[in-house]
């Protein structure tokens, strides 16, 4: 073959090098205000007052971090965010298992009625029903308590619908195969279909988690005394009318710590999270 | 251990629509039986019932003289192979093959030693840690029947296990699965819509059409002595010829026959009295029909395609009526398309099937 001849190479499918220009700015763009609130998080709280411009210049510190473990009740608002996010994530992902497997694979009377009701459930705003839910804690006494900041985003019609779609992706077969292997109805369900759910439950799980930590609306009106607040409600509280002339920094470090639960979980399962966004794209 | 089966006037239906229509069927212990036809047919859907994963709208089913349509799958003593494997994808082969022996509570060593066993039989012994997507084809079919043979199951039951298998491993996968029939000595039914899987793995083939059976015999009673019209035209490759009746004169030899494009034909089938010559169909098979040497007269024929398949040659034509007709030739042959050559039917080799596709054969065959 001749030299001037050229030939297909993979890499000419990578992206351009104009687009590759025009992800880093975008990435930039992205980026700079997570960089910011690092940078102001690390700064002295009096050096800000003098003006934030000061980010750019030495000394750091990390004062407001140790400041975070002293003087405020962060932690307590994290551990709070973290029952809540991994109650919700943990409720989601049994609830939307179990009637996802009963949807996809069991036979029961009215079985699509209540499917398509569930699904209903997909196109009524949380706003719709808050007043109801709140009227209904406040009887049961749910107010104030983890319980009452964790059941509402316990079940979930997004993940019911798609847990049955996933189950009934599994190939009927499988069941039969696991019937002929006498397997009872629940020993099917753990052994054999759940755990080939996994990159849904994953998907579904992280999603959960997410959401859940980032909750602001029910975790305002449901927690009312201040140790009972989650993350983004005490670090709302803190926002006091000098807050953000006095207490930048601080204020900055607080959101830092808010995000690191976020940011751990972005670590670990960027791989699902990439598979869940991109979902469907790819063959 | 081997079993045998009893199918008893079972008809299933799906709403209105019946898929089987009061088949009853006597396997006997050890057999090897293909259930052959065309997609449609209701031939999986019987294995199923068998197995278990349809429910019996009429009839009974026994597997070793018990009673099982009433029982679920898994406690009717058979084991199944699906088309698709059905291997469970997250675990390994040593737990797709342990999976069923520990829901019945077996001993764990026991489990071992049928595990072992097993897998030397299928020579899989080296795949027993892969997950079903690190093996080939081939290795999944293996583990499949390693995890139904570990059961000892009074039955085993095959729904076209080497559909998904290129041509040359169905051949050899084939072989092998006559083979381990012969070694355990088991009862297995096969579905399939092959038919030389069906004749070469058979004891006994039940060819099903259109809800029902349409035969029950040996491969070679299939083969020569088809039962119907539709019979002699599914088995065999290539199918049965089929030339248009004018006329039948039935004296003391036999029948002559009076075919399109044919001419007469003295053959030695004895028809009932009552047989009709209109729309009567005479069969004859590929191999039943002779190229004459040149010079030789016989019946004309205008080849329009011939196919070389090494060892035999196949010749697609006309008759002089425009009847479709193949003939298979020697490998050496040299007729190509176009040519215009005569041919000998062998009149010991005619079958004759009347209006409603009932096979007539020659007496003494």
């Amino acid at each position: 073959m001749s030299r001037d001849q050229s030939t297909y190479r993979p890499e000419t499918l990578t992206a351009s090098r104009p687009l590759l220009w025009i992800a880093a700015l975008l990435s930039v763009v992205m980026m700079a205000p997570v960089a910011w609130l690092v940078g102001l998080s690390i700064k002295n709280n009096r050096e800000l007052m003098l003006g934030t411009e000061s980010v750019f210049r030495l000394p750091y510190t990390l004062v407001n971090y140790v400041n975070i473990l002293h003087s405020s009740q962060a932690f307590g608002w994290f551990f709070n965010s973290m029952i809540v996010a991994i109650g919700q994530t943990i409720g989601v992902l049994v609830l939307s298992s179990l009637a996802g497997y009963a949807f996809a694979r069991l036979e029961f009377p009215l079985r699509r009625t209540i499917f398509v009701i569930v699904l209903f459930g997909l196109a009524v705003p949380e706003q719709a029903v808050i007043i109801a839910r709140h009227q209904m804690f406040n009887w049961f006494g749910l107010h104030n308590s983890h319980l009452g900041l964790m059941l509402p985003g316990m079940s979930s019609a997004f993940g019911v619908f798609l847990m049955t779609q996933f189950f009934r992706a599994i190939p009927k077969e499988i069941d039969e195969a696991a019937l002929l292997d006498n397997a009872s109805q629940w020993r099917i369900f753990w052994k054999i279909m759940l755990p080939l759910t996994l990159p849904a439950q994953a998907t579904l799980g992280i999603f959960t988690f997410l959401h859940a930590w980032n909750d602001y609306w029910w975790p305002l009106i449901s927690a009312t005394k201040k140790e009972m607040y989650t993350l983004t409600i005490g670090i709302a509280s803190s926002q006091t009318n000098f807050a953000q002339s006095e207490g930048l920094g601080f204020l900055s470090a607080q959101a830092v710590f808010a995000s690191l639960p976020v940011l751990i979980v972005y670590i670990f399962f960027q791989r699902h999270i990439v598979t869940a966004v991109s979902g469907g794209a790819v063959k | 251990m081997s079993a045998s089966i009893e199918i008893a006037n079972v008809t299933k239906r799906y709403g209105t629509l019946t898929v089987l229509d009061d088949i009853s069927l006597s396997i006997s212990p050890s057999e090897f039986v293909v259930f052959l036809g065309p997609s449609g047919c209701g031939k999986s859907t019987l294995l199923r019932m068998i197995a278990g994963l349809e429910d019996v709208t009429e009839g009974m089913i026994s597997v070793g003289g018990q009673r099982v349509d009433t029982l679920p799958p898994g406690k009717r003593g058979v084991a199944m192979v699906f088309q698709s494997y059905a291997l469970y994808p997250h675990m390994t082969v040593h737990e797709n093959m342990s999976f069923g022996l520990e829901n019945i509570g077996v001993a764990k060593k026991e489990i071992e030693k049928r595990i072992r066993l097993a897998a030397e039989t299928l020579e899989i012994a080296h795949l027993l840690d892969r997950k079903p997507q690190k093996l080939s084809g081939g290795q999944r079919q293996r583990a499949a029947i390693g995890r139904a043979i570990v059961k000892e199951p009074k039955a085993f039951l095959f729904d076209e296990p080497l559909s998904n298998l290129d041509a040359a491993l169905r051949g050899r996968t084939r072989l092998e699965l006559a083979q381990l029939h012969a070694r355990l000595g088991s009862t297995m039914i096969f579905v399939t819509h092959d038919q030389v899987e069906a004749m070469t793995l058979a004891d006994r083939i039940v060819v099903m059409h259109n809800r029902k059976i349409e035969q029950i015999g040996t491969p070679m009673e299939i083969y020569h002595h088809p039962a119907t019209r539709f019979v002699a035209g599914f088995v065999g490759s290539p199918a049965m010829n089929f030339i248009p009746v004018q006329r039948i004169t039935q004296n003391e030899n036999g029948t002559a026959v009076d075919a399109a494009g044919i001419g007469n034909l003295d053959t030695a089938i004895r028809l009932p009295t009552a047989f009709s010559s209109q729309s009567a169909t005479l069969g004859i098979r590929a191999e039943d029909i002779s190229v004459l040497s040149p010079g030789q007269s016989g019946v004309p024929l205008i080849a329009e395609v011939v196919e070389r398949l090494g060892d035999r040659t196949l010749i697609y034509g006309r008759l002089s009526d425009g009847t479709k007709l193949t003939v298979e030739a020697d490998g050496r042959n040299e007729a190509s398309a176009g040519d215009r050559l005569e041919i000998a039917l062998d009149a010991s080799a005619i079958h004759l099937f009347d209006a409603d596709g009932m096979a007539h054969h020659p007496e003494g065959e």
